[in-house]
């Protein structure tokens, strides 16, 4: 696998940028997918996230410097991206977060890229009762085993205060569960 | 047994009181038997491997590369020394008319930007750019009150309005 400077100096090369773009897309596609597609649910949405965020990569390459990590900046890209979308969707619709996510749950029963029970269905209610900062947090963690120094990185939060965020997080998703 | 009791022979591995809060929410957090790890979402067939294409088409295109125009030079000349005097002269008169400012923005199209955007400003962030001697309350009152509503409210809230009146003086 190419290492992230020489990637990131390719990227910044006119002569090179293509086809080191085309290796980023193929490096991180599938895991910043799965990020978006646990933020807005519908796989539609998520493909227009996701290239948004590649689009946002690209055109913003010339400006990293390196001072995170590449994949920790791109997570930082499709979180605001997956987030600002749903706000705008509830903004069109003229309505509460909250009701948003009611809604989207709502429709995965007729998802055809949705294919979970009655408990994945449970699972997904009860994230969505969850605060933002939360939500992340847990899928991060618990989906895509991220380490917390990974997470604090991308979030910008401390390492102890993403550790009380899961804790609180896994204990409501249980109670919600269990009940 | 005084001496015993101030020197402590036990000790703690570096930064463990530091690091006690973590793992004890590390071992509180442990994985969950009744989450399930599989979520039940999907994605279309072959889905990935279209992927960097779609993306591609989205891209701004590279400016095409300029062909000489060799013995067509001179023609060129000519046409350009043309359409700089046309374009002299219909900037002269373009320039008579009055420069749009932003008094020409319809106060609609200034409140459509302010509401599509997501500047998330709240009162805080319009604080700190807008003194409060600036402000009228018309600013940030989309109905007027009149005097009689401002008495009345007064005289529902206040328990002696006569404490109210003061002097320019007093100030």
């Amino acid at each position: 696998m190419i290492a992230e400077e020489t990637l990131v100096s390719q990227l910044q090369q006119k002569s090179t940028e293509a086809a080191a773009f085309e290796i980023l897309v193929d490096t991180y596609k599938e895991r910043l997918y799965w990020h978006i597609r646990r933020i807005v649910l519908n796989h539609d949405d998520a493909d227009d996230v996701l290239q948004n965020t590649f689009i946002k990569v690209f055109n913003n390459i010339s400006k990293f410097k390196g001072e995170s990590k590449l994949y920790s900046w791109m997570y930082r890209i499709a979180t605001n991206e997956a987030l600002t979308f749903l706000k705008k969707a509830s903004k069109r619709m003229s309505i509460s977060d909250g009701e948003l996510q009611d809604r989207l749950i709502g429709n995965l029963e007729a998802d055809p890229y949705f294919e979970g029970d009655e408990i994945q269905l449970q699972l997904q209610k009860a994230i969505a009762t969850l605060p933002e900062k939360q939500k992340l947090v847990f899928n991060m963690k618990y989906f895509e085993e991220f380490k917390y120094e990974e997470i604090s990185e991308i979030l910008g939060t401390s390492v102890g205060a993403l550790k009380a965020s899961y804790h609180l997080a896994i204990k409501k998703i249980e109670a919600f569960l269990k009940d | 047994m005084e001496e015993f009791k101030n020197k402590n022979p036990f000790k703690t591995p570096e930064r463990y009181f530091e690091n006690f809060n973590g793992q004890l929410l590390d071992k509180l957090s442990e994985e969950p038997s009744v989450v399930p790890k599989n979520e039940g979402f999907k994605v279309p067939e072959n889905y990935f491997d279209g992927l960097y294409a779609n993306v591609r088409q989205k891209l701004p295109r590279e400016q095409p590369k300029v062909i000489s125009l060799g013995s067509y030079r001179k023609y060129w000349y000519a046409a350009a020394s043309i359409a700089a005097i046309v374009l002299f002269f219909i900037g002269v008169k373009w320039n008579a008319t009055d420069e749009i400012g932003f008094d020409d923005l319809a106060i609609s199209d200034i409140e459509a930007y302010f509401n599509e955007s997501d500047m998330d400003l709240n009162t805080l962030d319009i604080a700190e750019i807008v003194s409060f001697e600036d402000l009228e309350i018309d600013d940030v009152m989309t109905t007027s009150i009149g005097e009689d509503q401002i008495l009345e409210y007064l005289d529902n809230h206040v328990d002696n309005i006569e404490e109210l009146r003061y002097d320019t003086d007093e100030y």
